[in-house]
């Protein structure tokens, strides 16, 4: 008995040989038989009883799963989380989702099949199969077949291994050792390997944040950008005056927006707020202020958003006592005309919707300068 | 049943069926007798060119598995030949059957527009040339093979190879003749450009389908020595591949006229899908694909010959409910099937069977002059 053989090999000079010799040294040895071969032999898998192989049914369920969470996801996306109308049709059309789940099938199966096959069946990675060293392999990649007959991790006779095989005809008898385990991986060698992949993810870094800050941002794609169109401002050939803005109908009366006549920020401070301090236009102003100015100003109006300002210039804390100081007209102003490196927000903001926003600016600049008095006096303590 | 007893069983089940449709005509009106009769016509004609396009597929790719199998393809394919006469005859139906063939549907520009190609004198030209070609295709394919049973002429493989790929051709353009002109001009308003290979799949999973069942129904009774499961698993493991082929091109033709809802495509459909024909398409969905796929999974049921004569009739039942539910609609009611439909049956079924068997008695079962006939036999998967 030998507790350090992976299997014993015997060889043969063809593979009808070797079929011949599998019946005989199976009906004499318990342990499992495989055999190596040059090329495939048919019907071998059948003579030496192997298993027939999991990879089928792992790559059936695995597909089964991969349409049913493609369908699950289609259903979620398109019929619960954001219902989005295609091309007219109702949201759970399950006609568009049918390629998708076909794909995903595929997609599922073929990864099972492969990656299933190579590390979970056959072990991979696995650096020193005991085969790699024994000295029949060469001849079984040219022209021998080899039978063996492997311990599985047991005990193996080697003799009447041995003899079995040399009983069935085999001309050479290997007998291939478990190889010595493998030694202990040093600390050494774990801080070489850590150093390379910390100093490697360092240096990636460095040079991302270099490349994205010195190269000026190119724009990848221009398709919408350079369209066949008139661009505000620019010539044109067909009007006779060379413009390509036309001048309004003379007698144009313009409706809305109303006209806006203010001239400079002492004509502004004069203008009242048009709007009522009604609760729908809070509501107005809060939407309108969140979308527009929130971006630089912050949600709560203090100078401080989310989003660090990209260009050097500190967006202005509008609760401080100066912007309260301003007269509503004069924040009109402002978002009108723009301010320091602020640009006018006119053409984001309707004439209602920028009087709403200084109501609602207001709101935000007495709720964080807010004093006892204006706390209901039921609360008070 | 001994031999004398089938035949006697067959004439007389043909007998009955060719008074039924004669009496279909008389009683129940000519439309009646002439949509049964395109449709029967086209279901043996495609399993009849579905197997000559088999034929031709050895010889393209030069298979060996294949050549034991041969003759049986080989001799089904001459009911394509035995369906010529029918097709000739149906071209009575036009003026009954096809709307384009009356004046006052020229009214319509979508179908003015086709007069070019749907007149009846170039669709009776079509037809003409369509039965020519088959005849001499089948003239060299399946004939030459046959005379090589006594010549043992080496020769004939070279020639066959030369030709097999221009049968090819032919085919392609003569089965997309058969499926625009037969059937897709039965509603001459329609538009669908992958008909002719959605009717090409259908083609060839029936000859495939006929072939397997013959195949194994000569097995059974002894007549192909040395046929192993081998051979038969190849004819299942197609049977399997061209059910996905089938369901992907019958789905891809739905999925785009149900996406784009163009109303010359969708009315097709529109029609094939309310009131009984709705469950039709079911029943097409799960017979013309989840069945077969699903039992044809596993590796054993590829070459075991009960469950895979199962699925072959199964196949083939499919196939009939296929062309059903193409061209009944066309009569404007719910699906039928009295009398006059299971006269048609009675009639053209075990016609085809008594002609089959009378071709397969005309000489050897297999291409025994086949000089890789041998080699065909030694294929082992």
């Amino acid at each position: 008995m030998s507790n350090t053989a992976f299997s014993v090999l015997g060889l043969f000079d063809s593979s009808q040989q070797l079929m011949e010799a599998i019946p005989s040294v199976k009906a004499k040895v318990s342990a499992r038989l495989n055999a190596y071969t040059p090329y495939p032999v048919h019907g071998i898998g059948k003579a030496l009883g192997l298993r027939k192989s999991p990879v089928g049914g792992m790559v059936f369920v695995m597909g089964l799963i991969g349409a049913l969470s493609a369908m699950a996801f289609e259903l979620w996306t398109a019929g619960i989380d954001y219902p989005l109308v295609t091309a007219g049709k109702p949201y759970l059309s399950w006609q568009s989702f049918v390629p998708i789940m076909f794909e995903v099938t595929v997609l599922f199966a073929c990864f099972t099949s492969g990656l299933g096959m190579l590390f979970l069946l056959n072990r991979l990675p696995f650096f020193r199969h005991p085969m790699l060293r024994s000295k029949s392999m060469p001849f079984v990649t040219r022209d021998k077949f080899a039978l063996a007959v492997e311990a599985e991790g047991q005990a193996l006779d080697v003799d009447a291994a041995a003899a079995a095989l040399r009983a069935a005809g085999a001309q050479m008898i290997e007998v291939v050792e478990q190889p010595a385990p493998l030694a202990p991986v040093s600390p050494n060698f774990l801080m070489r390997v850590f150093s390379v992949i910390g100093i490697s993810c360092l240096v990636a870094g460095c040079l991302t944040y270099w490349g994205v800050k010195l190269f000026p941002v190119t724009i990848p794609m221009v398709h919408m950008l350079d369209q066949p169109r008139l661009d505000p401002q620019q010539e044109n050939s067909y009007f006779g005056d060379g413009f390509g803005m036309r001048m309004p109908v003379a007698g144009t009366v313009a409706r809305i927006p109303l006209p806006y006549a203010v001239k400079s920020q002492n004509d502004a401070s004069a203008l009242g707020n048009p709007l009522p301090r009604t609760e729908s236009v809070l509501k107005q102003g809060r939407q309108a202020y969140d979308t527009v100015c929130a971006v630089c100003h912050g949600l709560l109006a203090n100078g401080e958003p989310s989003l660090t300002s990209a260009y050097g210039a500190k967006p202005a804390n509008l609760v401080a006592e100066k912007i309260r100081n301003y007269s509503d007209g004069m924040i009109h102003f402002v978002i009108m005309n723009g301010k320091n490196a602020m640009p006018s927000y006119a053409s984001d903001l309707t004439q209602d919707e920028r009087w709403a926003v200084v109501h609602y600016l207001r709101a935000l600049q007495r709720a964080l300068n807010a004093k006892d008095t204006d706390i209901p006096k039921e609360s008070r303590k | 049943m001994n031999e004398r007893h089938a035949t006697t069983t067959l004439s007389a089940g043909t007998a009955v069926g060719l008074a039924g449709v004669l009496a279909t005509g008389f009683v129940a009106g000519w439309e009646r007798f002439w949509i049964n009769w395109i449709f029967w016509f086209l279901f043996v004609l495609t399993i009849g060119l579905g197997c000559l396009f088999i034929v031709a597929l050895e010889h393209v790719v030069s298979a060996r598995w294949s050549v034991p199998l041969r003759r049986v393809p080989e001799r089904l394919s001459s009911l394509a030949i035995l369906m010529a006469p029918a097709l000739l005859l149906a071209l009575l139906s036009l003026p009954v059957l096809y709307p384009w063939t009356r004046p006052e549907a020229h009214a319509d520009p979508v179908i003015a527009g086709k007069a070019g190609w749907l007149n009846v004198p170039f669709f009776a030209a079509r037809a003409v040339a369509c039965v020519g070609l088959w005849a001499i295709s089948y003239r060299i394919l399946v004939s030459g093979s046959v005379r090589q049973d006594q010549e043992r002429n080496p020769r004939f493989n070279v020639r066959v190879r030369r030709f097999a790929p221009v049968f090819l051709v032919i085919f392609g353009i003569t089965i997309t003749v058969v499926a625009f002109d037969w059937i897709s001009s039965l509603e001459p308003a329609w538009y669908s450009d992958v008909f002719g290979v959605y009717i090409f799949a259908g083609t060839f999973l029936a000859g495939l389908a006929a072939s397997t069942l013959a195949v194994l129904y000569l097995m059974a009774k002894g007549k192909l020595p040395g046929v192993q499961a081998d051979h038969v698993y190849n004819l299942g493991g197609f049977l399997f591949a061209f059910t996905v082929f089938w369901a992907y091109i019958g789905f891809a033709q739905y999925l785009l006229m149900w996406y784009a809802n163009m109303p010359e495509e969708v009315f097709w459909y529109k029609e094939r899908l309310q009131g009984g024909w709705g469950l039709l398409v079911l029943a097409l969905a799960v017979f013309h694909f989840f069945v077969p796929f699903l039992v044809l999974i596993p590796r054993i049921a590829k070459s075991e010959p009960k469950r895979l004569a199962r699925i072959a009739v199964v196949v083939l039942l499919a196939h009939w409910l296929d062309l059903y539910w193409m061209v009944f609609p066309v009569l404007g009611q719910g699906p039928v099937f009295g009398w006059p439909e299971l006269s048609f049956a009675l009639f053209f079924i075990p016609g085809s069977l008594l002609w089959f068997r009378h071709m397969m008695s005309r000489g050897a079962a297999m291409p025994v002059g086949d000089p890789i006939l041998r080699e065909g036999l030694e294929f082992r998967l």
